[in-house]
């Protein structure tokens, strides 16, 4: 299951056998017919094929496609080529000296050895109120996700200890061989449960989990209708699919409405066959805390016959009444998202991501989820540790409305500071914000003239700015974070935001003075600016 | 195919004792050759041997294991207990079950590529035609049966087939071959894949014994557990382990840092345990930098796009493994495959490259990157290094080598391919590898020149938006690796004794790497934390010399006796991935159904399409330094018999007794190298 390329190394000796196979099949073939029972089996293969012809020759073809595939060499080079220029030994000589390749990375300039170095290192544990390794001092962090205050949970860490002294640390194997531990079960199955799904899956990093959960269904030809600011995994999943997107206004319900009649237009008009069709779209969207607005984007899943993928990455854990995510804030059942993504890492402070869905789904992902079928199965203890923040979570309400009261604590400072804009929902656990007007054209000139999405902003001017305040807080004794992107590489460049994630661990007061400094911060560094 | 899936009433999962009264005939037939091979087999432990030498000496003997790591079960199967006693003098610092205790010195080999005398790899031996064609048309008729059982299904079973089927305006969910696959070939030996189990995964396992009644639809539990031989886990230094030096430094770790860094690196998920082990693990591989990701398919996933891009092209192997594969594909480089390890190859495809420059446009390739494994994980095979980097020298392509499988396994030093061939890994671009395997971890890491780590930093996407690896995590990376190194006692009173004491340092991501002038090289004492204390045989490298040694033996060992027994393995003499060739599906799972329900229980992996190619399906073992020698007795007297009932042996070479194998067990291993060189 490690390899899934099937190698031509016996190509040569297929030949002969195949002879001989075709040689048997019909010596087999009139000793078929006098056994009996076998007109049974003759009128079965006759009617499948009358039936549904197109079905027997996509397997005919399916067999000769995978001899052909077995007989074939992979390596075979496009010598027959139009494009192709023969070459003598000496010519592929003098080209091969000519040749000088790029640098296999460029080094970094100096803006991002700046970022580099500027990156807090976290001495002893994480938390609320980590010491930080640069200047020995403890800070209020207001960057790490620790939403309902796991980190650190002294039962979590006995139970932990308690794990590592049965099952060691590492699984040593991949879930189909030999990695699968009981206690992965066990939190398969919590997190169902807590989910209210029929069953969940558990990848062992949250990042990779929508990525490989998105072609383990979406395949080429597939339609998939997304929104424009989903997070980078799931844009790479989309890659990875090959399907076909189209992609709609970021968290704008009509525009989807749009983007689903189109489709049907289309189809219409091509009378294609019917093809699996998806809606792909965040909970919480990591980019700017934006909620979607699930009932109405089931509803339309529903009337267009769509499947929905939910990366709830952010918001399990975090939103509703015991963080089971906006299924539990919307009073939705998850057996009406198809495939359900969250993060065992975010929410519950542990390792790893899954997906919940039917028992099907679930499955099929088993076999087909590269990531799950590809890597090693995440170690017990960490699994034990999700199994206890849901329980936690579960017994806990009060956890997730001091989360609450702690935002809103935070943006109502906030929202009284000037220059900046606060981003996303009021719910969300991570506040966004970015400055309010475009930076003045003469910080950088050369990226002002780059129009992304409707507004233009200057990404290199504004993150400089923005990486002041940073800078500024972490000296008043807050530490924040710029949210980090691959510049260039996002499918569509979002605005450079501070990205604050609250936590409940910390009480109303440290945050209404946390927030303060935040504050301060901003306004000494926007007035330096000006 | 000719054996169902266990139910209870057959009697694969009764207790082992009772008699095989309504088993298939060669169930009994195994069971009775398995007495006698067990009765065997005492009788031979029973005479004396002589064993003097301590194997490991350490103050507090673990000897008697504790009530987490052994099931109350009669020493039946010679897994709890050594078949051995240890004697007086002899103080083991492992569990048993968890790691074997073996004190026998020639029981030892050093793992390393020997210019004069190669080792060569085995030809690939072909079976006879009538195991090719009995193969095909095992699938053949699999596929009807299939196909049948579909044509009935989807008419008077509609419930079960509503995924497979368009319904309510909803294109089926998964309705290609690859589904027809899972549902009709590969679900009737499913009760091979995916066994649960609990506790570590060291030399010996514990299964949650299970059975299904609707043809592996679901699996319904018994609630009862048996402990089985492990030849199946990556685990190949043996670092699974519950308890020991690194255990003892996770739970130090887990009280001191917690369970999670809460973030990704970039956005406040960095502690000071990753900058150490960073710096640790460059070390280790003798690179300038390196950097750790929390997921070995993610490292390959995520960081192979950082490197290359549109106008680049990727050489991978044909049999690279799938995270590579996921990487490439995301990068947007074109790729090119070369047949697996064939160097003729390689080259002729590099002169064409390079000289006919990207397609269409002629334009030379902005870079060339090669993509290889250094162990491959379903072939055993080694890459030719030696002569992939006299082709990087003349073709000036880059190289990257995934180490996920070799680092830790290969080597005299356990420092991988580069060291298994006495080559300067500086000589390598990228060295990928993960810690999943010999170092019973999890995550991965990739390490190159400076200037190349810290751009994956930043533009990689681990970086941004990955979680980092959490603190237990690390800490069982640097324990593992530093007791692999050995740790050399502090110089002088040197100003870095640990992390805690130095705020003075500047706040970047890692460390100041140290040059170090010859690789490979103990580590320094400054390199691990000072709250990370081994216990001395740890401390010293003696322990992990001794598993590199163990490991090298163990796999040659395995290698050469399943080869005199006639069996067609595949891969190098010196891998500890052995894939033994099975071809036909039907044998395949009852390969392991009879593997398990010996009174020995042995667990294996078996393969079959797609993982490889169609006819060759095989059982893949992964020795460890856990084993002991005698484990490995076990396994090739279960292979000898379980390959007489199933018709396995076709190898051509010279045969030799099960017996005698055992016996000259250290002759068969030494002679590996004089009988390939002749
Ligand atoms: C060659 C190779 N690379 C990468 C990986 C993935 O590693 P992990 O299991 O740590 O995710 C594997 C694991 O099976 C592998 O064999």
């Amino acid at each position: 299951m490690e390899n899934a390329l099937p190698s031509s190394s016996v190509s040569s000796t297929l030949e002969p056998v195949l002879a001989l196979l075709a040689y048997s099949l019909t010596k087999l073939e009139t000793g078929f017919y006098q056994i009996p029972g076998s007109a049974v089996v003759a009128r079965y293969v006759k009617s499948s094929h009358q039936n549904d012809p197109g079905r027997t020759i996509l397997e005919v073809i399916l067999i000769i496609f995978a001899i052909r595939t077995l007989l074939q060499s992979r390596t075979r080079s496009d010598r027959g080529g139009k494009h192709y220029i023969q070459f003598g030994d000496k010519e592929v000589d003098e080209l091969v000296d000519e040749w000088t390749p790029e640098p296999l990375a460029q080094p970094l300039t100096e803006w991002e050895q700046k970022e580099l170095a500027s990156i807090p290192v976290i001495a002893g544990p994480n938390g609320p109120k980590p010491k930080l390794v640069s200047t020995g001092k403890t800070v209020t962090n207001l960057a790490s996700y620790n939403f309902t205050g796991l980190a650190g949970n002294e039962h979590i860490k006995e139970r932990a200890v308690d794990t590592l002294r049965k099952y060691g640390l590492g699984s040593c194997g991949p879930p189909g061989f030999y990695g699968t531990i009981d206690v992965h079960m066990d939190l398969e199955k919590d997190i169902a449960e807590f989910l209210g799904a029929e069953a969940a899956i558990l990848y062992s990093q949250g990042y990779s989990t929508v990525s490989s959960v998105i072609p383990a269904f979406c395949k080429r030809g597939d339609i998939i209708v997304a929104d424009r600011g989903v997070n980078y995994a799931i844009q790479k999943g989309i890659q990875l699919s090959r399907s076909t997107v189209r992609w709609f206004d970021h968290n704008d319900l009509r525009s989807l409405e749009d983007a689903l009649q189109a489709v049907e237009r289309d189809r219409k008009k091509r009378k294609g066959p019917l093809t699996r069709r998806f809606i792909i779209t965040e909970g919480i969207f990591e980019r700017d805390g934006e909620m979607v607005d699930l009932p109405k984007i089931i509803e339309l899943k529903n009337k267009y016959k769509y499947r929905l993928i939910l990366d709830e990455s952010i918001s399990f854990g975090t939103v509703g009444r015991t963080g089971r995510g906006l299924t539990e804030l919307y009073n939705v059942p998850a057996s009406q998202i198809d495939m359900l993504v969250g993060s065992v890492a975010n929410g519950l402070c542990s390792s790893g991501g899954f997906c919940a869905g039917s028992t099907i789904v679930v499955e099929h992902q088993r076999i087909n989820g590269t990531s799950f079928v590809f890597s090693a199965s995440m170690p017990a203890l960490l699994a034990v540790s999700g199994s206890e923040a849901i329980t936690y979570l579960r017994n806990t309400p009060s956890t997730l409305s001091a989360l609450q009261e702690n935002i809103r604590a935070l943006r109502a400072v906030l929202e009284k500071t000037e220059g900046i804009a606060i981003l996303g929902h009021r719910a969300s656990p991570i506040v966004h914000f970015s400055l309010r007007s475009v930076a003045p054209a003469s910080l950088s000139p050369a990226s002002a003239a780059t129009p992304a999405g409707k507004e233009s902003f200057d990404v290199d001017g504004e993150e400089r700015i923005l990486q002041e305040i940073v800078e500024d807080a972490l000296a008043n004794g807050v530490m924040l974070t710029r949210a980090k992107y691959l510049r260039k590489q996002e499918m569509f460049e979002p605005r450079p935001t501070i990205r604050i994630a609250m936590t409940s661990a910390l009480t109303r007061k440290e945050v209404e003075k946390a927030a303060g400094v935040v504050k301060a911060s901003i306004a000494r560094v926007l007035s330096r600016r000006r | 195919m000719a054996l169902r899936p266990s139910s209870p009433a057959s009697s694969l999962f009764s207790k082992k004792k009772q008699p095989l009264t309504t088993a298939a005939s060669y169930l009994s037939a195994v069971h009775e050759a398995d007495q006698h091979a067990r009765a065997r087999s005492i009788d031979r432990s029973s005479s004396p041997t002589p064993n003097s030498t301590p194997a490991l000496s350490l103050s507090s003997s673990v000897t008697a294991s504790s009530e987490d790591t052994v099931l109350h079960e009669d020493d039946e199967s010679g897994l709890n207990y050594p078949w051995t006693p240890p004697t007086s003098e002899q103080v083991f610092s492992t569990v048993h079950t968890e790691f074997g205790h073996c004190a026998n010195e020639s029981y030892r080999c050093v793992s390393q590529h020997d210019y004069a005398n190669p080792v060569k790899e085995k030809e690939i031996e072909e079976p006879p035609y009538y195991i090719l064609i009995t193969t095909y048309l095992s699938y053949l008729i699999l596929i009807c049966f299939g196909h049948v059982r579909d044509f009935f299904g989807k008419r008077f079973a509609k419930k079960y087939f509503t995924h497979v089927m368009s319904h309510k305006g909803y294109a089926a969910l998964n309705s290609d071959f690859d589904s027809f696959y899972t549902r009709r070939l590969k679900a009737r030996m499913d009760d091979c894949f995916s066994q649960p189990i609990t506790g570590v995964a060291g030399r010996t396992v514990v299964t949650l014994d299970r059975y299904s009644t609707d043809n592996n639809w679901t699996q319904i539990y018994t609630g009862t557990k048996t402990r089985v031989l492990n030849i199946s886990s990556y685990n190949y230094l043996g670092f699974a382990q519950a308890r020991g030096g690194c255990a003892d430094a996770v739970e130090e770790s887990i009280k001191r840092f917690g369970i999670s860094t809460c973030g990704s690196r970039l956005q406040g998920g960095t502690g000071e345990l990753h900058g150490v082990a960073e710096a640790l693990v460059a070390k280790f591989v003798g690179m300038e930098d390196a950097l750790i990701s929390s997921m070995g398919f993610a490292t390959n996933s995520t960081f192979i796009p950082a490197l290359v891009g549109k106008g680049c092209l990727v050489i991978s192997d044909e049999l690279n493994h799938a995270s590579i594969r996921t990487g490439v594909r995301q990068s947007g480089a074109q790729v090119r495959m070369f047949k697996h390890n064939d160097m003729e190859n390689l080259e002729n495809l590099l002169r064409d490259v390079i000289s006919q420059g990207q397609p269409r446009t002629h334009r030379p390739w902005r870079k060339i990157l090669i993509i290889v494994e250094g162990l491959y994980s379903m072939e055993g095979t080694l890459v030719n290094l030696p002569r992939i980097i006299e082709l990087k020298r003349k073709y000036k392509f880059y190289l990257f080598i995934d180490e996920a499988h070799s680092i830790g396994a290969l080597g005299p030093h356990g420092r991988g391919v580069c060291d298994y061939f006495g080559i300067n890994p500086r000589d390598v671009d990228v060295l990928m590898g993960t810690f999943t395997k010999s170092f019973g971890a999890a995550g991965g890491y990739i390490a190159g020149p400076k200037t190349l780590i810290d751009a994956l930093r930043l533009r990689g996407q681990s970086g941004a938006y990955a979680e980092s690896m959490p603190p237990p995590v690390l800490t069982q990376v640097m324990a593992s690796m530093a007791s692999i190194m050995g740790v050399a006692p502090p110089t002088s009173q040197s100003s870095k004794s640990g992390v805690m004491s130095t705020p003075s340092s500047t706040s970047t991501l890692r460390l100041g790497y140290i040059e170090s002038e010859e690789h490979p090289c103990p580590a320094p004492a400054s390199a691990i934390p000072s709250w990370l204390s081994l216990p001395p045989h740890l401390q010293d490298g003696s322990e992990g010399r001794t598993r590199l040694r163990r490991l090298a033996f163990n796999s040659r060992y395995l290698h050469a006796g399943l080869s005199k027994l006639g069996f067609i393995t595949y891969g190098h003499p010196f891998s500890p991935i052995v894939p033994l060739l099975i071809f036909n599906p039907g044998k395949m799972s009852m390969f392991a159904r009879m593997m398990r329900a010996r009174s020995t229980p042995i667990v294996v992996v078996v393969v079959a399409y797609p993982a490889t190619p169609l006819v060759t399906s095989r059982v893949r073992f992964c020795v460890s330094a856990a084993h002991t020698k005698e484990d490995i007795d076990v396994v090739l007297r279960a292979c000898d018999e379980i390959g007489d009932v199933l018709d396995l042996k076709h190898s051509h070479g010279e045969r030799w007794a099960v017996d005698e194998i055992c016996k000259r067990s250290v002759e068969l291993v030494e002679g590996v190298a004089a009988v390939q060189a002749a």
